[in-house]
């Protein structure tokens, strides 16, 4: 019944989208929303104030950011699933809302949104402290071979928990995986030394890593970063694990071909302005601008491989 | 010594003083509705502070966080109601003074204390700072276990009369805080599909909902307007005579809250029980303690708002903010530019010097706002019960509701009103309830991380020393207790009714 509404709104929306495109170039509404789960200060929060900063006079419309919490994204989803699609509302999307989709089943998962573009792709390190003998990632795993190493990642249902047991899996190890509440036990954990490793991203250990307090181990990204030329990547040394932390937007299903096509252009103007590259390089952010169709196809893949690695760790069934 | 030079030529800066004040002031109002914990009050502000000076900003909200932890201890005495998790400790003799007609003098011993506490706190920041955020990075997993066995120790004795009653309360607690996401695996526990319970009950639901909402059941459940002692509207401070008295405790809260306030994830309602705890231990009248102390308000009080102030240490010197409130400040850095974190000091010195300065004046700001703020308050509560039962009904909903704009939030205060109702018909304490409630997820998710760094080997609690030490240190807390209680017995003495006031009034 509900989905059946959903549907009538939207192509009747569709509709008016199409005519209003074809009269204009500009965006079918005035102001757009663009909803988080992450509270104020959050990650994907000052992600998008950011963002919307010089998103607006490019999109043609007002950008506001809503934080709507609760439930790791389970709220964020009911709450565009349920909403018109006529460009008028997005949700920041962040590995967390597949995980809290495939854990605890909401009423609206991930699969009841529909993907709009990619902005960027976080770079997932692995870190050491610096006064520990592990000079570089082959140390670790040697030493996780001869006895048990002790890895970190922030958070149990994480892509950073992912990343080491798909990396304990390709060396061959016996490392125990150690997840916490956050990056900042982690780091603390990794510079007492509790831990050999952690892996996060680089904005979480930035002031560390300036300090001279953490050394860089290896990337997870498919290629070196560019601000670290010398750091290898996880695959160059011969484990086949990449691993993507995604940021992007999604809809609600049916989004108009008029508003896709908007966005597919703003989104390539903003991450082009100069301004907008200075402040997001600033913060160890690599723009990896995913149009409509290949970043649906990138979700469900996502998805799918988060659902296997759920499953084979036991976590879901 | 540099660094004191350099603060105190912030304090004349007027961005910094007007910011300051209007956080403090800010803070108090929100920390003082019960639901809307320090963070909320720091989440509402954050957006104002996007266009402001990054200085103005940074100060604003760490003032707010003060002025909050301080506001907490308001309800606390005047409606029984912690305004944050922190001042629950505070609820059991700020209440009782209450009762018997001296809100005024318990209202002056917490600003005071509270003030005192900021104080000394703001001093570990600025003084010891390197040393303490050594004693951050030496707590591993094994000893924050310790560190949680021995926050749950004080349950003990803080269990009343009835020790076995304690027991329940507290396991009923530990049991609430295992629903949500489990800590090592990411599975979901006891949701039953729902999403809202993911991630688990915020203790401040219970807490109102144990204090509150049953208190407000109980008066509605009596015949008539009960005679009852109000309280003058003017704001007491204690004498020469009693301030002496209070020293004592009021150290007792200042170390403690320094050690808890550096350790991210320990926070200011561990640190509140303990001071309380020891506070009791250590006091030449213990028996005053829990029907109107002011020894018991000094303690928790002073204890609260020492954490407040240390809490920063970890934020400044690792970028770790240990609450939620503290990475609602790291968000205001972030948003500004600012990385906490070693470099802080060297790349924006400034920050942190009109920081320091900014909090010096939000604790003479707490002193001022609260002296013309408090009178007010009482004279509210000094309104026909009937009128006052309904603003307080309206207030913690509308408080509970703003958490996560959602309903089904009520109905968990309203359903622990209920079982707090009905907990004190039978006489159980709340306390250990709300202890199990606040330590459960930390000493759980410590113990199973530490098996799984040391391959569920348990010797690890005895390697690591300060999770030893601490152990240990629990264990003499509750062999003690018990052996009073037992020395008591064989005395056929009654044993100190002590009890936080649950059981059915006459």
């Amino acid at each position: 019944m509900r989905k059946q509404r959903i549907l009538a709104a939207g192509s009747a929306v569709f509709m008016c989208g199409m005519i209003a495109g074809a009269h204009a170039q500009d965006y079918p509404v005035d102001t757009v929303t663009l909803i988080t789960h992450s509270s104020p200060g959050g990650g994907s929060d000052v992600f998008l104030r950011e963002l919307s900063r010089y998103l607006g006079p490019i999109l043609g419309a007002n950008v506001v950011v809503e934080n709507v919490r609760g439930g790791s994204g389970a709220a964020a989803m009911a709450n565009l699933a349920q909403s018109a699609p006529d460009g008028s509302k997005f949700y920041a999307t962040t590995p967390t809302f597949i995980y809290t989709s495939l854990l605890s089943d909401p009423e609206y998962k991930y699969t009841d949104l529909e993907p709009l573009v990619n902005f960027f792709i976080d770079p997932e390190v692995i870190y050491t402290s610096a006064n520990s003998e592990y000079q570089t990632l082959e140390d670790v795993i040697d030493h996780a071979r001869e006895g048990r190493g002790q890895w970190g990642a922030a958070n149990p249902a994480s892509l950073e928990r992912q990343a080491l047991e798909q990396l304990k899996a390709a060396a061959g190890v016996n490392a125990a995986v150690v997840t916490h509440e956050g990056g900042g036990d982690l780091l603390i954990n990794v510079l007492n030394g509790t831990l050999q490793i952690g892996v996060g991203e680089v904005q979480e250990i930035q002031s560390q890593l300036e300090a001279g307090e953490l050394r860089l181990l290896a990337t997870f990204s498919d290629e070196r970063l560019e601000a670290f030329p010398d750091l290898p990547t996880v695959e160059e040394l011969g484990y086949d694990v990449v691993v993507r932390k995604f940021r992007g937007l999604a809809g609600p299903k049916d989004l108009p071909v008029d508003v896709i096509a908007a966005w597919e252009r703003a989104v390539q103007e903003v991450l082009a302005d100069e301004e907008y590259k200075a402040a997001y390089e600033a913060a160890n952010l690599r723009a990896a601008y995913m149009p409509h169709e290949e970043y649906v196809q990138f979700i469900e893949d996502f998805g799918n491989e988060t659902r296997d690695f759920l499953k084979e760790t036991g976590v879901i069934e | 010594m540099e660094t004191l030079v350099q603060s105190a030529s912030y304090l004349f800066d007027l961005g910094v003083i007007i910011a300051a004040l209007a956080g403090v002031t800010w803070g108090i109002m929100g920390g003082a509705l019960p639901g809307i914990s320090p963070s909320i009050t720091m989440a509402l502000l954050l957006p104002f502070t996007y266009t402001m000076e990054p200085m103005s900003a940074i100060v604003l909200l760490a003032s707010t966080y003060i002025g909050a932890e301080y506001g907490g201890s308001v309800p606390a005495i005047l409606i029984r109601t912690p305004g944050t998790n922190a001042a629950a400790a505070t609820v059991i003799d700020g209440y009782e003074m209450n009762r018997q007609g001296k809100a005024g003098l318990a209202l002056g011993i917490s600003l005071y204390s509270g003030v005192l506490g900021s104080l000394f706190g703001l001093a570990m920041l600025i003084l010891l700072s390197g040393p303490l955020s050594r004693v951050a990075l030496a707590f591993t997993p094994p000893a924050y276990f310790a560190l949680g066995v021995l926050g749950l120790s004080v349950i003990a004795t803080l269990s009343g009369e009835n020790l076995v009653k304690g027991f329940i309360a507290a396991i009923l607690g530990l049991m609430v805080a295992t629903i949500g996401t489990d800590p090592v695996t990411g599975g979901t526990r006891f949701t039953f599909g729902s999403s809202e319970l993911l991630s688990g009950i915020e203790p401040v639901m219970i807490m109102v909902g144990l204090f509150a909402m049953s208190e407000l059941l109980v008066q509605a459940g009596g015949r008539g307007e009960a005679e009852r002692v109000t309280s003058r509207p003017r704001i007491n401070f204690p004498d020469l005579k009693l301030a002496r008295r209070l020293a004592f405790p009021q150290s007792i809260g200042g170390v403690i809250g320094t050690f808890e306030g550096v350790m991210p994830g320990a926070g200011g309602t561990i640190a509140s029980f303990m001071s309380y705890n020891e506070a009791r231990r250590w006091s030449r009248r213990p028996e005053e303690f829990g029907k109107g102390s002011p020894e018991g308000i000094a303690a928790p009080e002073t204890a609260n708002n020492t954490v407040a102030e240390t809490a920063l240490v970890p934020l400044l010197s690792f970028g770790i903010p240990g609450s939620n409130s503290t990475a609602i400040l790291l968000g205001g850095f972030l948003i500004h530019g600012i990385v906490p974190g070693p470099m802080l000091f060297q790349r924006s010195g400034e920050i942190v010097h009109g920081l320091y300065a900014g909090l010096f004046t939000a604790t003479f700001g707490m002193l001022v706002m609260g002296m013309l703020l408090l009178p007010a308050c009482i004279w509210l509560v000094n309104r026909p019960r009937p009128y006052l039962n309904a603003f307080i009904f309206a207030l913690i909903l509308s408080g509970i509701y703003s958490i996560h704009n959602s309903v089904f939030d009520l109905g968990i205060m309203m359903a622990a009103g209920a079982v707090g109702f009905f907990m004190r018909m039978l006489r159980f304490p709340f306390l250990p309830t709300v202890l199990g409630l606040v330590l459960g997820y930390l000493v759980e998710s410590s113990f199973r991380r530490s098996l799984v760094l040391s391959g569920d080997d348990l010797m690890i609690f005895v390697d690591d020393r300060i999770s030893l030490a601490l152990l240990m240190l629990a264990f003499l807390f509750i062999a003690g207790s018990l052996g009073k209680r037992i020395y008591d017995l064989a005395r056929r003495r009654r044993v100190e009714a002590f009890s936080e006031g649950s059981e059915a009034r006459e």
